[in-house]
């Protein structure tokens, strides 16, 4: 008993030497992943890259003379209410700048709320082109918009592939997957290409037979096969398709970036596909190997998809504006985002010289050949 | 629109109805024996599949081991969940059930979530079962094939273990009348474990198979393969064991052909289709195809 007196009261004594390093006010800063649900396969590694980047920059002594970062997570569960009432605890907890969401479905109804307060919103997967403009100029994008990342897989199967007649499968359930494909078809059509059918599904199916007997069928014959969807059912249709006997190409977007492609299918199956996604799968740069050290060594397991990076590089972008600003107001920091100026992310370079104010990045061009990614080629967008 | 091209969305059909007679069956029959819903049918599913991945990956256990021990704890999952919550509450009224096996499905699906993670996971089986046969124009695999025999010879056992055993007698009778069944001596609370246990086992069995046909699971995999096989057993009689087939071979041709006749745009629409098939059959027939009228009795 008296030793555990004595150890309590040691502790007590011990606070006020260890006070000076955190006796100033922590950042606080909110953020808004869907943790359980649908969208938790995405988002927990986003929150998990948040997390570790908050380690990294409290490790190495916090942000404007010792002041740490303190995230405060709120789970979306994969619901637009409950992501509009995380935002209004977030903003009542007084944070001053929110991170989140890998779908605009749950920017639409959140990112509004941090606006009419001033405090900046940054999404770390969130691909919509137009979501800058539809919620002002408190919210910043970390990935690209979807009509680049099509841009980039269109132009690529029409130039590299020579692909001439194609077939799109619409996960008709998101706003993500309806853009992507929406953008591939205007970039196709004008670059000549003819789209000879297109199917559709939803999120959560697991049986494609009847899409791949209809797409077998169809005249004249696809020379590759557009799937716009989530990583959930990129491994499923991959693996079908190739057991069907189908053999012509799969292109797709960075809802294919996933290792399901690889391991669902398996090695044998998993070939001649390419997808368009953020520049780090593959990446020599030294961001992306560092990153992926750090990852495995906090979490034991290599980054899950891209949008661990993404989160990652949600809070790396906040706390490079707020070391610029030299201020932790969430107007100095607005400001100083909207500055940003070729920033090295973990997912490529981040400039926001657009009017759209999506960021201008580069999109990697990945395929799969037996099991094997590889960058084929790195697309840049022709700034508007 | 040829005679292959039908011929092989009428075999897609056939194979996604096996699908979901695997499932059927078993919730088909606690209903038919406990009168229970049980929404958590469709998780024990998921336990099956996550079973199977430890015991292959992991243990490296040939396949028919695997498959006795993922029977023998989808068999432990269903008398553990029997024993906690539904017989505490044994004699309330029908809908405390129904909501018990919501809740628990809620329960298992996020533990899962939190345990597992919720990142989908591949799930190989041996190469042989992979092997694509052709027959004339249509193509399908091994696994199909052993997922449509299974599905038959659980149905075969599982008629002869309610009309011929001493078991299936004890079982019978409690879903005649629960009070005299144990005034007849039988012992009401091991005769509704035993249904729960080979209910489960059945939904076990079904989640090997799923995550085999499928190559992927994840822990929300049992939702709609849980609510599918509810609507197969509704269209085919709720209780009855050759209806929950029926249905869902009925279920699995009509969501193919729905999706493989109509034009494309209508894919997407699949399963608003199969729910609005459910509510017409519950306003035209109430017990569906093979169902008896057995009256409420809650």
């Amino acid at each position: 008993m008296k030793k555990c007196f004595i150890t309590i009261g040691l502790f007590f004594m011990s606070l006020p030497l260890a006070t000076p390093c955190f006796s100033a006010e922590p950042i606080k800063i909110g953020a808004l992943y869907s943790l359980t649900g649908g969208m938790s396969s995405i988002d927990t590694p986003s929150l998990r890259g948040a997390e570790l980047a908050v380690k990294i920059i409290n490790k190495n002594g916090g942000l404007l003379d010792g002041r740490m970062i303190e995230l405060i997570s709120v789970d979306a569960k994969t619901d637009q209410k409950a992501a509009a009432i995380g935002a209004k605890k977030l903003l009542s907890n007084g944070v001053i700048a929110g991170i989140g969401h890998s779908d605009p479905s749950f920017v639409l109804p959140s990112a509004p709320l941090f606006q009419k307060k001033g405090i900046p919103f940054v999404t770390s997967g969130a691909t919509l082109p137009t979501l800058p403009m539809m919620i002002g100029d408190c919210l910043f994008m970390v990935p690209f918009g979807d009509d680049d990342q099509s841009f980039a897989i269109a132009d690529y199967s029409f130039k590299s592939l020579g692909v001439k007649n194609v077939a799109i499968w619409t996960d008709n359930s998101m706003d993500f997957t309806k853009t992507l494909s929406k953008f591939y078809k205007q970039r196709m059509t004008e670059l000549g290409a003819k789209i000879v059918l297109e199917d559709f599904f939803m999120m959560g199916d697991k049986d494609f037979s009847a899409q791949i007997a209809r797409l077998k069928n169809v005249s004249p014959q696809p020379d590759a096969v557009f799937i716009s969807s989530i990583p959930n059912e990129a491994g499923l249709t991959t693996k079908q398709l190739r057991e069907n006997g189908l053999t012509l190409p799969i292109v797709s977007g960075d809802g294919f970036d996933t290792e399901l492609i690889v391991t669902v299918p398996g090695k044998e199956l998993a070939n001649d596909v390419y997808f368009s996604t953020h520049t780090y799968r593959a990446d020599p740069r030294p961001e992306v190997i560092q990153f992926i050290a750090d990852y495995e060594k906090e979490y034991g397991v290599p980054p899950e998809n891209a949008f661990a990076p993404l989160g990652y590089d949600a809070i790396a972008l906040i706390a490079d504006a707020i070391t610029r600003a030299g201020s932790a107001t969430p107007k100095a920091l607005k400001e100083s985002l909207a500055k940003t100026m070729g920033f090295k992310a973990v997912t490529g370079e981040i400039s926001y010289t657009r009017p759209s104010r999506v960021p201008v990045k580069g999109v990697s061009i990945i395929s799969v050949k037996k099991g094997e990614y590889n960058v084929e080629e790195i697309w840049f967008p022709t700034t508007k | 629109m040829d005679f292959g091209y039908i011929a092989q969305q009428l075999a897609n059909g056939l194979i996604l109805g096996s699908m979901y007679a695997l499932v059927a069956i078993g919730f088909s029959m606690i209903y038919g024996i406990v009168r229970l819903i049980n929404f958590a049918h469709g998780d024990i599913v998921m336990i099956g599949a996550f079973t199977t991945l430890v015991l292959m990956e992991t243990a490296g256990l040939p396949f028919p081991l695997v498959a006795f021990f993922v029977l023998l704890t989808g068999c432990g999952m269903g008398i553990l969940i029997e024993r906690i919550s539904f017989r505490p509450m044994r004699g309330a009224p029908q809908v405390t059930g129904f909501i018990a096996s919501l809740g628990i499905s809620i329960m298992l699906q996020n533990l899962g979530i939190l345990t597992l993670s919720a990142q989908p996971r591949n799930f190989s089986f041996p190469s042989y079962m992979q092997r694509i046969l052709n027959l004339g124009p249509v193509s399908f695999r091994v696994v199909d094939v052993v997922i449509i025999l299974t599905a038959f010879f659980l149905m075969v056992a599982l008629i002869f273990l309610v009309q011929k055993t001493k078991l299936g007698i004890a079982m019978r009778a409690t879903a005649e009348n629960i009070d005299v069944a144990r005034l007849m001596g039988i012992d009401i609370n091991k005769t509704i474990m035993a249904t729960f246990a080979i209910g489960s086992g059945l939904a076990a069995i079904a989640g090997l198979m799923w995550g085999g046909k499928f190559g992927q699971i994840d822990p929300l995999m049992g939702y709609v393969p849980g609510l599918k096989s509810f609507v197969a057993a509704v269209i085919g009689g709720v209780g009855s064991i050759p209806g929950a087939i029926l249905g869902a071979f009925i279920l699995g041709l009509s969501e193919v052909l729905f999706v493989g006749l109509l034009p494309p745009i209508y894919s997407s629409y699949r399963d608003a289709f199969v729910f609005g098939v459910l509510i017409i059959i519950l306003i035209a027939m109430p017990n569906g195809l093979l169902g008896k009228d057995i009256g409420d009795k809650a």
